[in-house]
């Protein structure tokens, strides 16, 4: 079992939509221990599931188009099996948490959805100013979460 | 008067589209159409490349099937080099199709129609999902999601990536298989076999509920195309091109891919971006055809591993000829399914699978190419011409969800003279006119390239309906 699992979320051929994808790279170089899995996806999808079942803590990463640019929202979420679940072939972190659960009866203790407000989602590479700035802020941030979390005693 | 019931978007299939229907003044339905309302056009915008770019240009396509893209263009590209592959390369492109197809039909049968099947077609929309299934059914549910697992796990230990891969190249494989990587998918078969046999067990006993659906869902004579192999298999990498009839005779038989302006036609209409593809001999309309898991387990006479085997037995005898329905799709993918699953553990248990030797390389041979394989939906060929420097001066896609075009059309109308009444329209109704559309498996961001020819009207209209500005092309 993974102690902690970060899923980044995003296409870096949006410019500032790939955000998480480069905060995933810089905590992938060691920036965190090595219990912890980092998966970026395009999308969030339904086999997320079984491993966020398996998982301690789920930090889900994602850019944002309804924050300021640079801004970071970090929101605890909370189980809930009446989630909306207009899903297909993509899916919601509230959904995977409440999947885990139906499907696999095990579901996180701790699972936040961290965001970082972006500011130009066209077809570009390449993060604007104040989204690059804000990945140091937001590693720190990842960083304090995943330090609340200790390894069970062997 | 007439009347129109417009279902917009429709849901739970790949990209964008919708369905109209046309009322006559009964209230009875005369005429359906299939919209896709979207547009790519990749054949435009790599003019110009050069020809070792196009399989990562062209996979980009689509996030569900990329890697049937990858493969017709890194054939075609072998093509234009005048090369085969070495025979470890060959195997291993042959194991990342059959992922592929696991998990993409895994996505249609398990994500997007399983509601259908374990909820009821007139079920609550809000609860016809995923997670209705999981409610219902969570076995089916971890199953499906185990069996798409799989088959991206295979992608990105082959690959490196589940999404997008650039491990195929023009020539072979960028870096052979690890006997600890071949070992990792091998262990993981027995499960994932297992899981497959039951569900194929679980939807034999659950189509009986849906007797209606199968007789009225596209269920109407047409020819059906695929690859198949010298050895009778169907050939999702390799093989020559058949068409057979709903009696099940051989129309055409060993036809070149490479030839396919010879004996396929595309029409194109003005209510959609997809091409309307049709046999050549027999015409427009009248060439219509069916490609996909129902037309590949239609077309041959063997299934060619020995547990899809014994199911394809059970298939056939569905009916004494071909099987027609189109609701038999989702049937048709589960065995698939199976076969693949067989068909990959066959190839990692060959010694040859680990050889180093992956890939040739040569210059340009050939200034035209054509690459073609069987996608999860259906035969996918790419051509190209390039100039003496290698750039691409002309590229055409006939993709696999083009092909079931005619049929979808004509499915639709079949679904809705059947099912809907308008003068008491209900949410039932409509979703198994969607779900004529869902048991093709349409992948509509690969399919759309009818540049130019679509009408389109743009118009401004105020809050009280009134039509203020209106601006039209190729009407």
């Amino acid at each position: 079992m993974n102690r902690a699992l970060v899923l980044a979320c995003g296409n870096a051929l949006r410019g500032d939509d790939g955000v998480a994808l480069h905060v995933a790279g810089c905590l992938r170089n060691g920036l965190c221990d090595p219990e912890t899995h980092i998966q970026t996806d395009h999308q969030w999808t339904p086999e997320l599931a079984e491993p966020i079942s398996k998982a301690e803590l789920v930090i889900f990463l994602d850019a944002s188009a309804s924050i300021a640019p640079g801004k970071i929202a970090c929101q605890a979420l909370q189980l809930n099996s009446n989630s909306p679940a207009s899903f297909t072939h993509q899916t919601s972190p509230a959904a995977l948490l409440a999947l885990a659960e139906g499907l696999y009866a095990m579901h996180p203790a701790r699972a936040y959805l961290l965001t970082i407000g972006g500011a130009c989602f066209d077809l570009k590479e390449g993060l604007s100013e104040p989204v690059r700035r804000a990945i140091p802020q937001a590693i720190e941030k990842i960083k304090a979460l995943l330090s609340e979390v200790t390894l069970p005693e062997s | 008067m007439s009347k129109t019931i417009t279902i917009d978007p429709i849901t739970r299939i790949e990209g964008h589209s919708k369905i109209t229907l046309q009322l006559d003044d009964r209230g009875e339905v005369a005429e359906a159409y299939f919209h896709v309302t979207q547009f790519r056009g990749f054949e435009k915008f790599c003019v110009g490349r050069p020809y070792y770019e196009m399989p990562y240009l062209m996979e980009r396509i689509c996030g569900i099937c990329p890697v049937s893209h990858l493969l017709a263009s890194a054939k075609a590209c072998d093509m234009l080099l005048a090369m085969k592959v070495p025979k470890a390369a060959g195997k291993l492109r042959r194991i990342l199709e059959l992922a592929q197809l696991i998990q993409s039909h895994a996505l249609s049968f398990f994500y997007l129609s399983s509601p259908d099947f374990v909820l009821g077609m007139d079920a609550d929309p809000k609860e016809r999902n995923l997670f209705g299934v999981m409610q219902k059914n969570p076995e089916l549910g971890r199953g499906g999601i185990r069996l798409r697992q799989f088959g991206q796990q295979v992608i990105e230990t082959l690959a490196g990536k589940r999404v997008h891969p650039g491990w195929v190249v023009p020539g072979g494989v960028n870096e052979p298989l690890s006997v600890d990587k071949r070992d990792k998918i091998l262990k993981q078969m027995p499960e994932v076999i297992e899981i497959a046999l039951k569900a194929l067990a679980w939807f034999k006993i659950e189509f009986e509920n849906f007797r209606e659906e199968i007789r009225t869902f596209a269920n109407f004579p047409s020819l059906f195309m695929g690859l198949v192999t010298i050895d009778e298999r169907a050939g999702y990498y390799e093989g020559k091109i058949r068409f057979t009839d709903s009696l099940g005779n051989i129309v055409a038989d060993m036809l070149e891919a490479a030839d396919y302006q010879q004996y396929l036609g595309e029409a194109v209409e003005p209510f959609t971006f997809m091409k309307f593809p049709y046999y050549k001999p027999l015409g427009y309309p009248d060439g219509m055809y069916r490609v996909g898991p129902l037309a590949r387990l239609n077309l041959v006479d063997n299934c060619g591993t020995p547990l899809a085997q014994q199911e394809w037995v059970e298939f056939r005898a569905l009916e004494r000829n071909a099987v027609l329905s189109s609701f038999h799709y989702h049937y048709a993918r589960l065995i698939e399914i199976l076969f693949a699953l067989e068909h990959i553990q066959e190839y990692l248990e060959d010694p040859i699978i680990t050889q180093s030797h992956a890939r040739y390389s040569a210059s340009l041979n050939n200034l035209e190419g054509v690459g073609c394989c069987e996608a999860p939906r259906g035969t996918l060929i790419h051509h190209y011409r390039v100039d003496e420097q290698g750039l691409i001066t002309w590229a055409n896609l006939i993709i696999a969800t083009g092909h079931n075009n005619l049929a979808m059309n004509r499915g639709i109308l079949q679904a809705a003279k059947h099912f809907v009444r308008s003068e008491k329209l209900s949410e039932g109704m409509l979703n198994r006119v969607e779900a004529v559309i869902r048991a093709f498996d349409p992948c509509l961001s690969c399919s759309t390239h009818a540049d130019g020819h679509m009408p389109l009207s743009i118009r401004l209209i105020s809050t009280e309906g009134k039509v203020l500005d209106e601006i039209r092309r190729g009407t």
